[in-house]
């Protein structure tokens, strides 16, 4: 286990305030926030920055990690190996509940709540298992759980029975958590959307000894497809076409996650043009639409033919391609 | 050939409505919060009150998302509706921008 210097993380001194630790953690959650943010490592960093500001915001648990940090040696460095010397939390006592993975705090939970670092479960697993236990047999109802799946498009436009490899969390008795698999055979409708919800009744967390089982959320999404790009209903495509045929016109061939189709490519169809195929989208009660935009393809000028067919039509042309910038440039 | 059962889902987004307390068990909040997001204007059942609210199935989403910004960046209950009413235009914007002719 690596020691995880939550300072570090929050670009804290040690001797920061609890208003310092709150400000550096909302600046650095509005920018890795997945739900907001840009970043590409987003989720990763905001789990990072949750955890460190998770303990450093509760004065009893950074009172606990300091001292575990403040080794005699000079102190712990992130990424150092670590165990926690033992009896480090003695004469700590913690007065609220954990919230890591309480019903109020949506952490634990959800698309990247997921679990914290095996060095927060060190520290401070022992208190947050009692809180899980505790909450546990309270519930008669199991609790409904969320996953997210990633589908082919075309099951989408036809409809699919699929078998889902599925991870989830498991609180024993003891309040500890571990993770299991299981395995779901689903129904995917024909219609379904990125970002809409399966509901399976009863597939969630089971319930208590009276209790009903919580259902399960499945939020779907599409694998990333190499020739289609899904907006909504909508579906994207770039289709190359010859310089010939976008000047002339043409009938050519055009993938669709439905199969192939003839599309026409008007005369005199400019670089970038969008061809709408209505109803093309993904289907459902208001189908979405299939675009296509067309890019002009070059051949390549690499035998001598290629060459002379060059040579021929810039003598066919009267054409400067860049007659707008003329005098732009003194 | 085994005969296999596959489970057969609903799609929330099209074909559930969901009551306060659905709502509260599929995202894990209370019910004062819910209520604070109706009243914000960021989630609109349809019913006179709290008893008889039916969500459409596009508020699981907008009510997962609130309960994380709330949380996760501890903005107030005005700060989230702001913040979904932003979510949704700049949606709008990017879905309007896609239809758009590509510039050359």
């Amino acid at each position: 286990m690596k020691f995880k210097d939550y300072y570090e993380t929050l670009g804290l001194q040690r001797t920061a305030t609890q208003d310092e630790v709150k400000q550096a953690y909302r600046k650095l959650a509005r920018k890795f926030h997945p739900d907001v943010s840009k970043e590409t490592d987003a989720e990763a960093r905001f789990k990072e920055v949750g955890e460190a500001y998770e303990v450093l915001k509760d004065p009893e648990k950074r009172a606990a990690y300091d001292r575990v940090g403040a080794d005699s040696r000079g102190g712990w460095k992130g990424g150092q190996d670590f165990q926690p010397p033992p009896g480090w939390d003695e004469g700590f006592e913690f007065s609220g509940p954990g919230t890591w993975g309480s019903p109020e705090s949506g952490v634990g939970e959800g698309q990247f709540g997921a679990n914290p670092s095996d060095f927060f479960e060190a520290l401070f697993g022992q208190h947050a298992r009692q809180a899980r236990a505790q909450r546990r047999t309270a519930q008669a109802r199991g609790q409904d759980h969320h996953a997210k799946i990633l589908i082919e498009l075309e099951d989408a436009y036809k409809g699919a029975r699929r078998s889902i490899g599925l991870h989830f969390p498991v609180v024993d008795e003891q309040g500890r958590v571990t993770t299991q698999e299981r395995t779901l055979d689903v129904t995917i409708p024909k219609g379904i959307r990125e970002g809409q919800h399966l509901r399976l009744t009863g597939q969630g967390e089971a319930g208590g000894p009276d209790g009903k089982p919580g259902d399960l959320y499945l939020e779907i999404g599409f694998k990333p497809h190499p020739l289609f790009h899904v907006d909504g209903g909508d579906v994207y495509l770039d289709l190359p076409v010859a310089p010939w045929e976008a000047a002339l016109g043409a009938t050519v061939n055009a993938p669709t996650p439905e199969g192939s189709v003839k599309l026409n490519i008007p005369a005199g169809t400019v670089a970038g043009r969008k061809l709408r195929l209505k109803g093309k989208g993904i289907p459902g009660k208001t189908p979405g639409d299939l675009y296509v935009t067309l890019a002009i393809t070059l051949p390549p000028a690499q035998t001598e033919a290629a060459r002379e067919a060059y040579r021929a039509m810039a003598k066919g042309f009267d054409f400067n391609p860049r007659t707008h910038l003329e005098g732009a440039s003194s | 050939m085994s005969t296999h059962t596959y489970l057969q889902g609903l799609v929330v987004e099209e074909e559930i409505h969901l009551s306060l307390s659905e709502l509260c068990q599929a995202c894990r909040a209370r019910e004062e919060q819910i209520n604070a997001w109706v009243m914000e204007g960021v989630l609109e059942p349809v019913g006179d009150n709290p008893q008889d609210w039916r969500f459409a199935g596009h508020s699981l989403r907008r009510a997962r998302l609130a309960l994380r910004l709330a949380h996760d960046l501890e903005v107030n209950t005005a700060g989230v509706a702001l913040a979904l009413d932003l979510m949704d235009e700049i949606a709008a914007l990017k879905a309007q921008l896609r239809r758009l002719p590509a510039r050359v």
